[in-house]
């Protein structure tokens, strides 16, 4: 056992399991309608995406985001493909568009986020008048991970 | 003996993998009823013509194009109508709005005839979309109209739930 002692490099702290803490904010994004002339793209007000993560020991970590399926208004829906985001600061946040068959990479970085840290997503609709009239919904599911 | 503990070392060395930390928000989007109608043209004019050899007087421009983009739920029904303000007007003397007819192309538009008292259907559609459109407006000459400049507002109204 002693020698086991000596052959891990590191500090007993680095064999402990990553800690990640994800939360969003509001639960509830909302885009309002408008006139697709007088508005080809409408948007929601920023979401705050709170995140940490410790105890990660210079490994990659993951931001992602998927939608469960596209909007839906009854027997209606929009491809889930028409909404996009803008997110900051970038680093580690990048742009990017919602997808219901693949996790799309929201942020990304190596190592630890020790402080609690704050990112800001825009969901923007590309607007249409092809759109049946109604409410829509989907669920989106945030996923922050490590390899 | 040695070679296991080795072993043991190295995997100790990587943090153990916990699992990813998960958050759903829920995306509501509002999608409101909106329609929109524009025409190329916002003027029509019947210039001045012998009845014998013009008895229709086509208006210039010959043809207006008209767009109409509408937003509605699911299946309901979008109608375009056209409606004259009043007869046709030069001073004190009037004629019959009902004089200028019109023929229409496109998906949804019909052919009609200017009415004061009521709106004419110009375009029904289904759904949301866009929809394009034109009517070639015709003044019924006759050699009885009273010489003058006569005009008449006449006022497109589109419809939808």
């Amino acid at each position: 056992m002693v020698v086991l002692a000596v052959a891990v490099p590191g500090s007993a702290a680095t064999a402990r399991a990553q800690r990640l803490d994800l939360s969003i904010s509001p639960g509830v994004i909302a885009i309002p309608t408008a006139d697709p002339d007088v508005m080809p793209a409408v948007s929601s007000a920023p979401v705050a995406v709170n995140y940490r993560i410790r105890q990660n020991n210079r490994q990659a970590w993951l931001l992602t985001v998927q939608a469960n399926g596209d909007l839906e208004s009854g027997a209606s829906t929009i491809d889930i493909a028409a909404v996009s985001w803008t997110a900051t600061p970038s680093p580690p946040f990048q742009n990017g568009t919602l997808s219901k068959s693949m996790a799309q990479t929201v942020a990304s970085g190596t190592g630890n986020v020790a402080a609690p840290s704050t990112g800001a997503i825009t969901f923007t609709l590309a607007n249409s008048w092809t759109y049946d009239a109604g409410l829509y919904s989907q669920t989106l599911v945030f996923t922050l991970s490590t390899p | 003996m040695r070679c296991e503990a080795i072993l043991l070392a190295l995997l100790l060395g990587q943090p153990p993998v916990s699992g990813p930390a998960s958050a759903t928000a829920a995306l509501s989007v509002s999608v409101g009823s909106h329609g929109r109608v524009s025409f190329t043209s916002l003027t029509l004019v019947f210039p001045n013509a012998n009845p014998d050899q013009v008895p229709v007087v086509p208006a210039a421009p010959a043809a207006i194009a008209v767009a109409a983009r509408a937003r509605t739920p699911p299946n309901a029904q979008v109608t375009l109508t056209v409606q004259a303000a009043d007869d046709l007007r030069s001073g004190t003397t009037t004629l019959p709005a009902s004089l200028i007819a019109w023929e229409a192309t496109g998906p949804g538009f019909v052919p009609g005839t200017l009415s004061r008292d009521e709106a004419s259907l110009v375009a029904t559609w289904t759904g949301s979309g866009v929809h394009a459109g034109s009517q070639q407006y015709g003044f019924q000459n006759s050699w009885s109209h009273p010489p003058g400049t006569y005009s008449v507002t006449i006022v497109y109204t589109m419809s939808m739930p």
